[in-house]
């Protein structure tokens, strides 16, 4: 019988305790909702945490100070408080879907989404529902039809179109440079491989050779596909990966000596999921010449941006500094999200505001918006264009150093 | 809700039907108006985990045939619930045909890959199987994203929603209804398969196969007839999931969901229709607690604390369970029935 009281016990504690959070989030007065769904379990859990930190900092200081940024004159409504709402989906559809439904019965009226396989889930849903989102994943999916999410970024093919230009731009050879995928072996990955992409490398001057995978986080080195690239004479190798797949694949490529100073020349340029920064402060002068598109400017760049989120990092958390260059993801997320509910609260007031006046009021009329040099150009939206950017950025790691190659022009590859 | 003292049973039917008593009927009658309440009451988020975890048990109750009942441990569950998933997006979005005629493709198409990757249960058990099982995942994901031409490869599918007569199911109710209506006819299929022969044999087979085949049960045919019911089940869970999320993407079918739904089945109790049940609510709902309860652990203590929760408390429950009720806990909802139906003479309190 003992047994049988504990376990009622438990039962009715954990429904008081479900009674309790239900109203207390309640309680909340005049408040908007930024924020949306987090993966800090599985392979971004990294990456998530610093966009988390990034949110939270944010929006502690324009509840703070009522203002939008030291270099912005307009001003967050005095009396509306923003709070952070977000939940962890642990990349899995499933779950991501039920905090959706939770998040927008708490009246949430902007939204994130943290990877490709919850942005695949949740598209049609999000447009369907009128919702705006932004995104820390960008595949060409995200174009096929355009929908609501956003990214400030830009999508994967862009960028590594802008590997390519940057390639091509050096290239000194009378032959066609070789070019092969080196991708993730999941959505994100493979999301590259679009009829698009293969037919702008070859418009552009490329021979194209193949494509080869890499574990999203690889319990092994790429050595087989590292040595098909070589039998195959690649001269630039093209891919989507997180840091825990391109740091052991850089590893591996300069033990079997592949690499732009090498005595097999090979480059290999990744999107941004790589995180170039991060991969210098792993792995130093090991790491030299690999490039990355869309990256986020370092943390000793004297741009505006990077100075208030250090500023405000050393205001809020001085002994927790988050250096992962996703902190500046998540950065530009809350203040596109910010933007849009500052912009939609003009037209609309905040009682009567509904997250698709937020989409048309908000998201669509955000033109330049001056992140301070965080993104690669200022962010601009509208109807059918989600691609926040108009430039990407390319930097590459020499000497342990991430050195700026420069921007070239989106080619809209989708 | 137990069989009382004092009713017997005086007949083959009597002793045959799944419910015997009026209380029994009563209250599967009130359990049937509350699913059919559950919209007029639930927010979309309840029905959303309302619709997942009818999904879930569905696909659960096809492990609980092949796993629980047949003892062949199949850690490609969900590549399964994959080729279900792919053959009903396919049929309806490429070919056109409606999800009434390719819902049975998609559960034959399961069931026929379960026979396939079910053939080397002949040669090996154990351990050996489970790898085999767990390569039948990866095979089946793989070929998905090279039939690009077929399945969209990475990008996905899109899934139209199905529809009922001229009615298109895709609110949040009506896609309940459509998931708690398979879900329950999923449950009493189970609970006849296990009581036919070849359920019978079924157990004989997890129980001892050598004493079995002595016997003269056909571990072959079996073997493969559990294979196939078992997938029939997660294709059917595979189409309903893509048809719901209107989206059919591999990274809908990650490897740990086929570990996760073997844990639903160790916590519910394996080789019991209710433990399937149980398993798959509780591990569910216990989902949905540690994402409430995220954000608040992360709040006060810090974000990191929020990081991997789920899957330590899933893998928490699981250990306890293992340890401390190896039966699940349709055993431990047994033995509150027995006591409730034994009181006031529990032999507990006469101890």
């Amino acid at each position: 019988m003992s047994k049988i009281r504990l376990v009622l016990v438990a039962f009715l504690m954990m429904l008081a305790g479900g009674m309790l959070l239900s109203h207390q989030a309640d309680a909340a007065g005049k408040t908007v909702y930024v924020g949306g769904t987090m993966s800090l379990t599985g392979p971004y859990a990294e990456d998530s945490a610093a966009v988390l930190a990034a949110f939270e900092d944010y929006v502690k200081y324009v509840n703070e100070t009522k203002q939008l940024a030291p270099w912005r004159k307009e001003k967050w409504p005095a009396d509306v408080t923003i709070e952070l709402l977000w939940r962890d989906d642990e990349l899995k559809p499933a779950k991501a879907l039920s905090i959706y439904e939770e998040l927008k019965a708490k009246g949430i009226l902007v939204y994130r989404i943290s990877g490709s396989p919850i942005a695949l889930a949740l598209k049609d849903r999000l447009k369907q529902d009128g919702f705006g989102a932004t995104s820390m994943a960008t595949g060409p999916y995200l174009m096929k039809p355009p929908g609501t999410i956003f990214t400030y970024y830009p999508i994967y093919t862009d960028e590594l179109a802008a590997i390519a230009d940057w390639y091509k731009e050096n290239w000194k050879e009378s032959r066609k440079p070789r070019v092969a995928y080196l991708t993730a072996d999941n959505a994100m990955g493979k999301s590259i491989e679009i009829p698009e992409m293969k037919a702008y490398l070859e418009k552009i001057g490329y021979e194209f050779v193949g494509i080869q995978y890499v574990p999203l986080v690889p319990t092994s080195p790429p050595t087989t596909q590292l040595m098909w690239l070589k039998q195959n004479n690649v001269d630039l190798a093209l891919g989507v990966m997180i840091n825990p797949g391109s740091q052991p694949t850089v590893k591996e490529m300069v033990r079997l000596g592949m690499g732009p100073s090498q005595a097999f020349k090979l480059t290999l340029g990744c999107a941004l999921p790589s995180h170039l920064p991060v991969f210098a402060g792993a792995m130093g002068t090991l790491g030299d010449g690999f490039v990355v598109a869309g990256g986020f400017p370092p943390w000793d760049e004297l741009s505006p941006g990077v100075k208030f989120e250090t500023e405000l990092q050393k205001k809020y958390h001085p002994n927790k500094w988050v250096s992962h260059s996703q902190y500046m993801g998540g950065f530009l997320e809350a203040m596109i999200q910010i933007e849009a509910l500052r912009l939609a609260m003009q037209k609309v007031p905040l009682e009567n505001l509904k997250p698709a006046d937020v989409l048309n009021h908000g998201f669509y009329q955000i033109k330049n918006l001056d992140t301070g040099g965080i993104s690669s150009t200022p962010i601009s939206y509208g109807p059918g264009k989600i691609e926040g950017v108009e430039k990407v950025r390319v930097d590459q790691l020499q000497k342990g150093k991430v050195v700026k190659q420069g921007v070239w022009p989106l080619r809209n590859i989708h | 809700m137990g069989f009382g003292s004092g009713a017997f049973r005086e007949n083959y039917g009597q002793d045959m039907a799944l419910l015997r008593t009026r209380r029994q009927w009563g209250l599967l009658a009130i359990f049937f108006v509350f699913l059919l309440a559950c919209p007029l009451f639930c927010s979309d988020r309840v029905l959303t985990i309302m619709t997942m975890i009818g999904i879930a048990i569905i696909s659960v109750h096809g492990l609980n045939i092949l796993t629980g009942y047949c003892g062949q441990i199949s850690m490609g569950h969900v590549g399964f619930m994959a080729v279900g998933a792919y053959v009903s997006a396919i049929l309806t979005a490429k070919l056109g045909w409606s999800f009434w005629t390719a819902l049975p493709c998609a559960a034959l198409a399961s069931g026929l890959a379960g026979l396939v990757f079910g053939l080397p249960s002949l040669k090996i058990k154990g351990f050996y199987l489970i790898m085999a099982t767990i390569a039948s995942h990866f095979i089946i994901i793989w070929l998905i994203l090279q039939l690009r031409s077929i399945t969209g490869g990475a990008d996905g599918l899109a899934v139209p929603k199905p529809q009922l007569g001229g009615l298109v199911l895709n609110s949040k109710a009506s896609y309940f209804y459509l998931v708690m209506v398979f879900a329950c006819l999923a449950t009493l299929l189970s609970l006849n398969i296990i009581r036919t022969r070849a359920g019978r044999a079924f157990v004989a087979i997890r129980d001892n196969d050598l004493a079995a085949e002595v016997m003269g049960i056909n571990l072959w045919s079996y073997k493969l007839q559990a294979f196939f019911i078992g997938c029939v089940y997660a294709g059917v869970a595979g189409s309903l999931l893509v048809h719901y999320y209107g989206f059919a993407s591999v990274d809908q079918f990650p490897f740990m969901d086929s570990v996760w739904y073997l844990g639903m089945l160790i916590v519910g109790g394996m080789g019991s229709i209710p433990g399937a049940i149980l398993g798959a609510v509780s591990l569910r709902l216990l989902d949905e607690l540690v994402t409430i309860a995220g954000p608040i652990l992360s709040a006060a203590v810090a974000a990191q604390a929020a990081a991997s929760l789920a899957l330590i408390s899933r893998g928490l429950v699981i250990i306890l369970f293992l340890i401390f009720e190896p039966r699940g806990l349709d055993h431990r909802w047994e033995m509150i029935k027995a006591y409730f139906k034994l009181w006031p003479f529990s032999h507990e309190e006469g101890e």
